[in-house]
This record gives C-alpha cells, sequence and structure tokens, in this order.
C-alpha cells in the first residue's frame, strides 16, 4: 500500500506544472503584498494579499477591524496614495503614521449615495498614483463588484471593500473573501463590574486578560476551504505592552489592597 | 496633428495657428496667408517636409497653395494657378499694386509682369506711382519686404454658434469639444498649458425666463462656468471630463444659441519628458486628474487629505481639509516631510479611527456601556488642554474592551469634578466614546 500511494502522488505531480490540485493552495505566479501576519500569509495562495484583484472583508455591522489586518500591509505597499472611499468614520492620522501609514498617503473620498462610490471607486483605480483602494461599500451588487474586480486586476492594484456580514451568502466576484469578527471571550470575566458598593464610585476594576483577538474565516480562496478560523492578535507591541502592563499594575494594587 | 477639420470653428483663425507652430513668421495678405519660412525649414527636415506636414490629410480645407522667393510671387502664382510659372509670364492682374491701373497697362499693350519690368522705371513711377515700381522690386527680391506678422492672441477666446438651439445643458458638451479642439492649437502654437478657463453660454433671450438667477446664471441671459485644473496641461481629455461633470449639474433655464470659450489662466509649459524603460511607465491617470474628477462629481469638499498638528487635544490632532494640488508632494518630498514631522511618543496607543462627535455613553451602576458593559484595560491618561483658547478639555482617557466591538477608547470627563469638589457623590460622571481600535 504505501508503495502504491507514493506511485500515486508521483503521478499527480508528473501531470502538468499548470494543472492545480484542489486540496492544495493555487501556486500559480501571482503578484502579492505579504500581509504582516504570519499565520494568514501562510493561508493565502502566493503568500499575501494579491494586487490587481479585488479582497473583500465581512465584518458585523457596527464592528471596523480593518485597520489592524491591512495596516502592516499597507505601511509597505508602496509611496503611493491610499485613497479610501466612504469610511465610516474619521481615520486618524497620527494613529495611522505611528504604524507606518504616513498621513501625506491618505486621501479620503466622501460620497453620500452608492452610485457615486462605486464611480469614485473605479476612478481610484484607474489613476497611475494610487496604490491600494479601500472601500466602504454597504449596497454594492456582485455586478457592481465584478466592474471593480475588472479595473482592480486592469490597472493592478490593491482593492480592498468592506461589506456586511449579511452579504456573506451573496455571490462575490472577489478573489479572496474573509469574514472576521473580533474574538469572542471564552467566558466574561466576572469582575468586570464594580466588586463591592464601598469602591462604587472608584473605576471599575482591571480584570482577567481579555482575548482581544480577530477571528478570521476564509470564506473563498484559490484552493481547499479553511475548515478552522484563524486566530490573529493584530495588535501594535506598544498597545500590548500599555495592556500587560496596565493589567499587572492592577493586580498588583489588588494583591497588595487583599 | 490628430485635429479633425471638422471640428474647428473658424477655419481661418485654425489656419493662422496652424501655421504659427511651423514658422514664427505669417503674415495674413488679401485674404491669404503668407509663411516666411525659410528660417525653420531645416528643423522640419527641408521645405518638401515641412509642406507635407503643414498640409497633411486633417487639415482644415483649403484654396490652393504656391511658394515662391518672395511672398508677392507666391501670391501671384497662387492666384493665376500656375505653381511654376516663370516670373516674367504672370499676368498682371496678379499683382495687387497693379490692379488699379489695369485698363490703362493694358491700352500699352503691357499684360505680364515681364512685360510691365521692361518699361523705363521712371515713366512708370512717374505716371502710375512710385509703388507699383516698388511693389514689382519686392516682387523680383531687389528691396526688403514687410509684413504685419500675425501673433496670437494673449487670451484665448472664441465663440461658436450652435447649429441648433440646445436645450440640455449636456449636449452643450459637443459645442464646447469643438472649442476645445481650437483651444488645442492655440495651446500648442504658444507652448502653454491652461490652468483655468471659462465657458459661457448666451441664452435665447426671446424666452421669458432667460432672465434666471442661480448658480451659473446672473440674470442677464448669459450662464458662465469657470473650470481650474490643479497642473498646466494640454490634455482636452481631461478638461472635457470636467466640464462634463460640471455641466451635469447645470439646468439651463432657456434654450442656449451661442457658445463662448475663453481661458483664463495659463502657464507656460515646457515639454514632457519620456522614460526609455518601459517599466517606468505607469498605466492610468495622474493623481490630480483623478482627484480633479472625484471633486468635480462629488463636489470639492468631499475629496479631502489630511494635515497633522501638533496639538494634544485627540480632535484637533489632524486636520482633514479639501484636498489642493500643493498638497500632494512627490514621494521624495513625501518622505522628506515625514521625517521633519514627529509623531507624538505614544501614538502608537492611539485609535485608529476617531468618531467625528464623540458619543456619550450611557452608564450602569457606574460602569459605562456601550452594546453590554465596557471593561476599562487601561487608563486614565490624562488630557488637559485648550484652556488657552477658552474651549477647555479635561478628560481621562481609558482603553476599554467590549464583548461585541473590540478596544474601544473612551473619556471621563473631569470639567465638573473641578467645579463642584464638595459636592462630588451628586455630580454624574459623564463618559463618551471616541474611538475605535480597528
Amino acid at each position: 500500500m504505501p508503495a502504491l500511494a507514493r506511485t500515486s502522488s508521483v503521478v499527480l505531480q508528473d501531470i502538468h506544472a499548470d494543472v492545480w490540485h484542489a486540496h492544495a493552495l493555487s501556486d500559480a505566479p501571482l503578484q502579492v503584498q505579504p500581509t504582516g501576519h504570519t499565520e494568514l500569509d501562510g493561508q493565502l495562495p502566493g503568500g499575501g494579499w494579491p494586487w490587481g484583484a479585488l479582497t473583500e472583508i465581512l465584518q458585523p455591522t457596527g464592528v471596523h477591524s480593518e485597520w489592524r489586518l491591512l495596516l502592516p500591509a499597507l505601511a509597505r505597499c508602496g509611496q503611493q496614495v491610499v485613497l479610501l472611499v466612504g469610511t465610516p468614520h474619521l481615520p486618524f492620522a497620527p494613529a495611522l503614521a505611528a504604524q507606518g501609514l504616513q498621513a501625506q498617503r491618505l486621501v479620503c473620498a466622501q460620497a453620500s449615495n452608492a452610485v457615486t462610490r462605486l464611480w469614485a471607486c473605479e476612478q481610484a483605480l484607474r489613476c497611475a498614483d494610487v496604490d491600494a483602494v479601500l472601500a466602504w461599500l454597504p449596497q454594492a451588487r456582485g455586478d457592481q463588484l465584478r466592474r471593480l474586480q475588472m479595473a482592480a486586476s486592469e490597472y493592478n492594484k490593491l482593492l480592498f471593500v468592506m461589506r456586511p456580514a449579511a452579504a456573506q451568502d451573496d455571490a462575490s466576484p472577489a478573489v479572496l473573501r474573509l469574514h472576521v469578527q473580533p474574538q469572542a471571550p471564552h467566558q466574561r470575566p466576572s469582575s468586570a463590574l464594580p466588586a463591592s458598593p464601598a469602591r462604587a464610585t472608584a473605576l471599575p476594576t482591571f480584570p482577567e486578560p481579555v482575548h482581544d483577538g480577530l477571528r478570521l474565516h476564509l470564506l473563498k480562496r484559490r484552493g481547499p476551504p479553511l475548515e478552522t478560523p484563524l486566530h490573529l492578535q493584530a495588535r501594535t507591541a506598544r498597545l500590548c505592552m500599555q495592556l500587560a502592563a496596565s493589567r499587572s499594575y492592577a493586580l498588583d494594587c489588588a494583591t497588595t489592597r487583599a | 496633428m490628430p485635429d479633425d477639420a471638422a471640428t474647428l470653428v473658424d477655419s481661418h483663425a485654425a489656419w493662422v495657428w496652424r501655421a504659427l507652430q511651423f514658422t514664427p513668421l505669417v503674415a495674413q495678405v488679401e485674404q491669404s496667408l503668407v509663411l516666411e519660412v525659410s528660417h525653420s525649414e531645416r528643423l522640419f527636415g527641408g521645405r518638401a517636409l515641412l509642406l507635407q506636414r503643414l498640409l497633411c490629410a486633417d487639415a482644415p480645407a483649403l484654396q490652393g497653395t504656391a511658394q515662391g522667393s518672395s511672398a508677392l510671387l507666391a501670391l501671384a502664382r497662387l492666384w493665376a494657378a500656375a505653381p511654376d510659372a516663370a516670373i516674367g509670364t504672370l499676368p498682371l492682374h496678379t499683382l495687387a499694386a497693379a490692379r488699379p491701373h489695369l485698363p490703362t497697362l493694358q491700352r500699352l499693350g503691357c499684360s505680364t509682369w515681364g512685360q510691365l519690368r521692361a518699361l523705363p522705371r521712371g515713366g512708370v513711377a512717374r505716371r502710375f506711382g512710385a509703388g507699383l515700381v516698388d511693389a514689382l522690386d519686392c516682387a523680383y527680391g531687389q528691396r526688403p519686404e514687410l509684413y504685419p506678422w500675425l501673433t496670437l492672441p494673449d487670451v484665448f477666446e472664441a465663440k461658436l454658434e450652435l447649429s441648433a438651439a440646445v436645450e440640455s445643458a449636456a449636449a452643450l458638451l459637443f459645442g464646447a469639444r469643438r472649442l476645445l479642439a481650437q483651444l488645442l492649437l492655440w495651446l500648442r502654437a504658444r507652448q502653454h498649458g491652461v490652468l483655468a478657463l471659462e465657458l459661457l453660454w448666451d441664452l435665447d433671450a426671446r424666452r421669458s425666463n432667460a432672465r434666471h438667477t442661480d448658480a451659473h446664471h446672473n440674470g442677464s441671459a448669459q450662464g458662465r462656468m469657470a473650470v481650474r485644473t490643479a497642473q498646466a496641461t494640454q490634455d482636452m481629455q481631461h478638461l472635457q471630463r470636467l466640464l462634463g461633470e460640471q455641466l451635469a449639474q447645470v439646468t439651463l433655464p432657456a434654450p442656449v444659441l451661442y457658445l463662448h470659450l475663453r481661458t483664463l489662466q495659463t502657464q507656460r509649459m515646457g515639454g514632457e519628458s519620456h522614460s526609455l524603460l518601459p517599466d517606468d511607465v505607469r498605466k492610468g491617470d495622474s493623481l490630480h486628474q483623478t482627484l480633479e474628477r472625484m471633486g468635480a462629481r462629488l463636489g470639492a469638499e468631499q475629496v479631502q487629505c489630511v494635515q497633522p498638528q501638533a496639538r494634544h487635544c485627540p480632535e484637533q490632532m489632524q486636520v482633514w481639509q479639501p484636498w489642493t494640488p500643493q498638497r500632494s508632494a512627490t514621494p521624495m518630498q513625501r518622505v522628506a516631510s515625514d521625517a521633519m514631522h514627529t509623531l507624538p511618543g505614544d501614538a502608537a496607543l492611539l485609535p485608529t479611527w476617531l468618531l467625528q462627535q464623540p458619543q456619550p455613553l450611557t452608564l450602569k451602576q457606574q460602569c459605562p456601556q456601550y452594546h453590554g458593559p465596557l471593561t476599562l484595560l487601561a487608563g486614565p491618561q490624562r488630557v488637559e488642554t485648550g484652556w488657552l483658547e477658552g474651549d477647555v478639555a479635561l478628560r481621562d482617557y481609558f482603553v476599554a474592551h467590549s464583548a461585541q466591538a473590540g478596544l474601544l477608547w473612551i473619556y471621563r470627563e473631569r470639567l465638573a469634578a473641578s467645579g463642584q469638589k464638595k459636592t462630588s457623590t451628586a455630580h454624574k460622571l459623564r463618559w463618551f466614546l471616541h474611538g475605535l481600535f480597528a
């Protein structure tokens, strides 16, 4: 039996270099931008965000985790403009600059209705001086996204489209689709509320470590479906240190008080 | 010359501007254009090649051409319709100076230039005036010729009568396109690029609502619209798109009969240097073209770029302002300016999204709520600022965790606490959500 298995695998590899086996990640030559997250790179075809393709990021309504996912790649993708179309809040430039995305590279286009947003997106993709386009398109349809995908591939841009998680079941022309949500805590720390009435006016106590990761479902990629979700921390080292320091300080206070 | 003859509005002006590309010495003599090319024909590879470029198929319609060593000779050959006739055999009616005296000269038996020249100079000058002798000398190249050389106007202004009254603003673009083609010739001849131009249209004054007032009409039966571009350009496609975007927002109160196009600001423009390497050529429009087009459709204040500020108050650390071309520096300048602008030391601890307005949070048992209770993870980070501007902000910032929304940046106002120290148990602590660690 082992001999048979070996021969069959040899035969599979010998078919042709261009034949893609469905159980393996596509290794077609693809220009990619490393995501900056090692675990994620390992699961993406080519090892990063694809250039000249539409990447769709689905998130629960009201939750926005796109910056921590995309910033490492955006910071390294070039020196040209990163164009934001229809941002849900104000991007905070000092924080983005601290993580490597210079403020001079940011241009923001706000449009009231869905059609002009799509138009602005397409114009941005057609611009030679733009590296990446980030678009928040909650109402986009599949055919409209297809148009963006064509423009991205023609002009070879990084294109990320943020959509609500409700669009998960719709067909999409995106080359890569991810569902991103903050990691749900395994159990809620019970000490989140002030413990005693005596300390009611004091601050709420600093609790047990909080699970502040991202849970990624790879909904679509050029490769086999990924059964288990990925967990990313995706926080800057500085913020992690600050949180850890605050927590140990709070614990120290608690022990001395006890 | 990619210009289409049919798109040109005024074929005479078009010919003048076209000719001025080949030589600066162009004059109009008796409804013909005279070009002095002896200085520039080497540049264009000889007279034959120059003529070929000047008269190539897409040039405006033309009656005929002729050459000669002097302008009068060329004109005479043109009128005689004999391009290669010898000087002596040219008929006298082709010489403008001789035309008033033609009957007399005919009766003298003098019908060609050669015969006139054979007459005694003194007698001819006394009988017909010195002008005729001088003109003949000029034609034979024995006297210098002087012409009022044509120059281009400093401001381009062209008018177009529309073939039919136009009712919709978007349809004005077809007329504007013809004017733009003429503008391109003017720009090329002057080696200028356009920065701002103005499109005017005359409304049909017989209509009662021609005296309409809005953003484009001031009640004088004429509408106007200005188009600006950040960098001097000869790219008519770009201008046409800008005009199209703006015309789409215009409503015409009455039909339009005439269009005018006028330049408001132009700038000298050098040639473009192309890269030898094919890789350096990036596909697509330039940034300023793209953003101008976006601004034309979305509104200029909707396309924004950010300016970091050295302030303590979080909402004043950055200013989002309408994009202007000065702010889009080249990548090298961007790197340089970025190195100069130092970030605050704790910028890495700031959230990546900032809310436009801090959102008040409800309290439950002294614990701020946002889709459920919040857990404070780090803080307080105390911000006391704005006392100089009179807009005092006394805040304690915390990093909080929400089970649904992840990490949040919230603050507690301390203004009330400092005001009423004694009754601090009674006052309410107000909490606000200000940022998201996305």
